[in-house]
């Protein structure tokens, strides 16, 4: 086999902290109690500012990624998942691609390779704390001092290490889901719940106004002379949410939900007892949030790297091709207005558009392609393709009613990739008409949020089931 | 398209794999839990994790979940002291 990649991490496999496997099955509301105490403590690690940060107010070149990856500026949740996210995203793409050979069906393979995915991610902490601390996104690290810099970067580090811990522990079965999920959607609802229910005024010169879309929508009603006009102006106000944002979101909820429901049943039969039918649900959003995912994932790598090139050389013709930057209506945010990047981010609203066609026609096409072939590239990367589904049926010694054994691959292999460009294409759409619509978040966001919660329900429901059905054979 | 010949609902899927999961736990438990804790973060087919982990028993570091949080509450706890600290030591200046 000559040379293999994971004997490099064995040396290592005795420093990595690793949360021990539950030796019985954890009692549903055992679960119920971790995942809530997981949640409670990423929320602490996401509020508690970092020690030592002197300023934080330049542009922020991770604004795109904030919101998948449940972080926050300046507190410990620097990075939120982001070193899990690409580690992982590196390790299985190396490995779908045979860089790196895993034989997962050998014990000692998996353990190594779940390993390296670790090390690596905390490696990834470790090496982007250093370099966000060096090149002085929280102060020139000459004022900060040799000590402080480094309490920034254990800081960084040990939060890093935590949410890695946090997020094996509820996948290994002491809690629901994986961290990650849970990360991201409580971010995603903590947002929309802050836009719509912010209680902190703010003055424009027309009195004060609440930030949040409900309370402002009351406040403006009770206050103003003018009904018709208060509700206009709550509806339609620009500056802050407002509650037409909201009902876009509620709707884009409702709309994602319904969406879920579309699957193609297939007809699946034991081999080994007869007369045993059951289906095999083929979703239409089979590939899940994953498209949406590692689109933004794409495009915030680009605007980051655009940014800091406009940034570093502001005359050159080809970064200026690339995109460029211009701080928006008076914040510190940098937005790009020309070039590759402008094209890539949505339209600021529905105005915008008609503005612009020329640049909402380009972005429509480019997330429509992209989200179609980043979901049907995941199926293989994933290993939940064609060939893989045949492979777990047969091992689970079913078939395909009316298909020969041999023949089921094929069949397969005419549905799931279908159903995987398709349901990309609708998330795509999706996404797109969240952002026209102005939903709070932006549309990316509310997608993941919903599916991640949809997915929650549909454990839940299972978990209930399962314990009903050991209720019932314990009698 | 995928659609046109979805099927909407809960209504067909209600007795298929409730039987088959009341016959494959009776006929053998164990086996069951065995496949079980192979399959791991498989089993869904379009799962979205994004780290492969598995809960096969690996050499390293054993620690307790709780000894997670445990840590994870010294540490916030210890940023927080950091933060009082900074507090007092800027107003002596």
């Amino acid at each position: 086999m000559g040379f293999r990649f994971l004997t490099l991490i064995r040396p290592f496999m005795a420093v990595i902290p690793e949360v021990a496997a539950p030796d019985r099955k954890v009692a549903f509301n055992q679960k119920v109690l971790w995942t809530v105490i997981t949640l409670l403590v990423f929320l602490v690690l996401s509020q508690v500012p970092l020690y030592g940060i002197m300023s934080s107010d330049s542009s922020d070149p991770l604004y795109w990624m904030r919101v998948i990856l449940a972080s926050n500026r300046g507190t410990l949740m620097e990075f939120g998942i982001t070193p899990i996210i690409t580690s992982g995203m590196i390790m299985q793409l190396l490995a779908g691609a045979n860089f790196i050979s895993v034989d997962y069906s050998l014990r000692e393979d998996r353990a190594l390779f779940s390993g390296a995915q670790k090390l690596f991610a905390m490696l990834i902490t470790f090496g982007s704390a250093t370099v966000a601390v060096m090149t002085g996104q929280y102060g020139d690290p000459k004022s900060l001092g040799a000590g402080i810099c480094l309490l920034l970067i254990i800081q960084l580090f040990v939060a890093g290490v935590i949410v890695i811990l946090l997020d094996e522990m509820l996948q290994k079965g002491y809690g629901l889901g994986s961290g990650i999920n849970l990360f991201i959607a409580t971010n995603i609802c903590e947002d929309i719940v802050w836009k719509s229910l912010s209680p902190l005024t703010v003055n424009n010169g027309r009195g004060p106004e609440f930030e949040g879309a409900i309370i402002a929508f009351f406040h403006l009603l009770f206050v103003r002379s003018n009904k018709v006009y208060a509700l206009w102006e709550a509806l339609t106000r620009s500056n802050l949410p407002n509650l037409t944002n909201l009902v876009a979101t509620v709707l884009v909820f409702a709309v994602v939900i319904y969406l879920q429901g579309f699957r193609v049943e297939i007809p699946i039969k034991s081999a080994r007892f007869r007369g045993h039918r059951a289906a095999f649900p083929v979703k239409l959003f089979y590939t899940s949030n994953m498209p949406i995912m590692l689109q933004s994932a794409l495009a915030s790598n680009v605007f980051m790297i655009s940014q800091l090139l406009y940034r570093r050389f502001p005359d050159n013709l080809l970064i200026k091709l690339f995109g460029v930057w211009e701080p928006y209506q008076g914040s510190s945010q940098f937005f790009p207005t020309s070039g590759l990047a402008y094209y890539m981010t949505p339209p600021r609203s529905f105005v915008n558009t008609l503005k612009d066609p020329i640049h909402f026609v380009l972005y429509v096409a480019y997330m429509l392609t992209a989200c179609a072939v980043l979901s049907r590239t995941w199926l293989d990367v994933s290993g939940s393709g064609p060939r893989d589904v045949a492979r777990e049926l047969r091992e689970q010694q079913t078939v395909i009613a009316g298909y020969r054994d041999t023949s089921m691959y094929k069949e397969l292999k005419r549905i799931i990739p279908t159903a995987a460009v398709v349901g990309g294409v609708i998330i795509g759409i999706l996404s797109i008409s969240a952002d026209l619509l102005g939903a709070i978040g932006s549309g990316t966001g509310i997608l993941l949020a919903v599916t991640i919660i949809y997915n929650y329900f549909e454990t839940f429901a299972k978990e209930q089931a399962e314990l009903g059905g050991v209720g019932v054979a314990g009698m | 398209m995928a659609e046109s010949s979805a099927v909407k609902g809960p209504l067909p899927k209600g007795e298929g794999p409730r039987h088959l999961r009341a016959r494959r736990g009776g006929s053998s438990a164990g086996n069951r839990g065995a496949a079980s804790g192979r399959q791991v973060s498989r089993a869904t087919g379009s799962t979205q994790t994004m780290m492969r982990l598995y809960s096969d028993d690996a050499p390293g570091l054993k620690v307790d979940p709780v000894v997670v949080l445990v840590l994870s509450l010294v540490f916030i706890a210890s940023v927080f002291l950091l933060h009082i600290y900074g507090k007092l030591t800027s107003t002596k200046n």
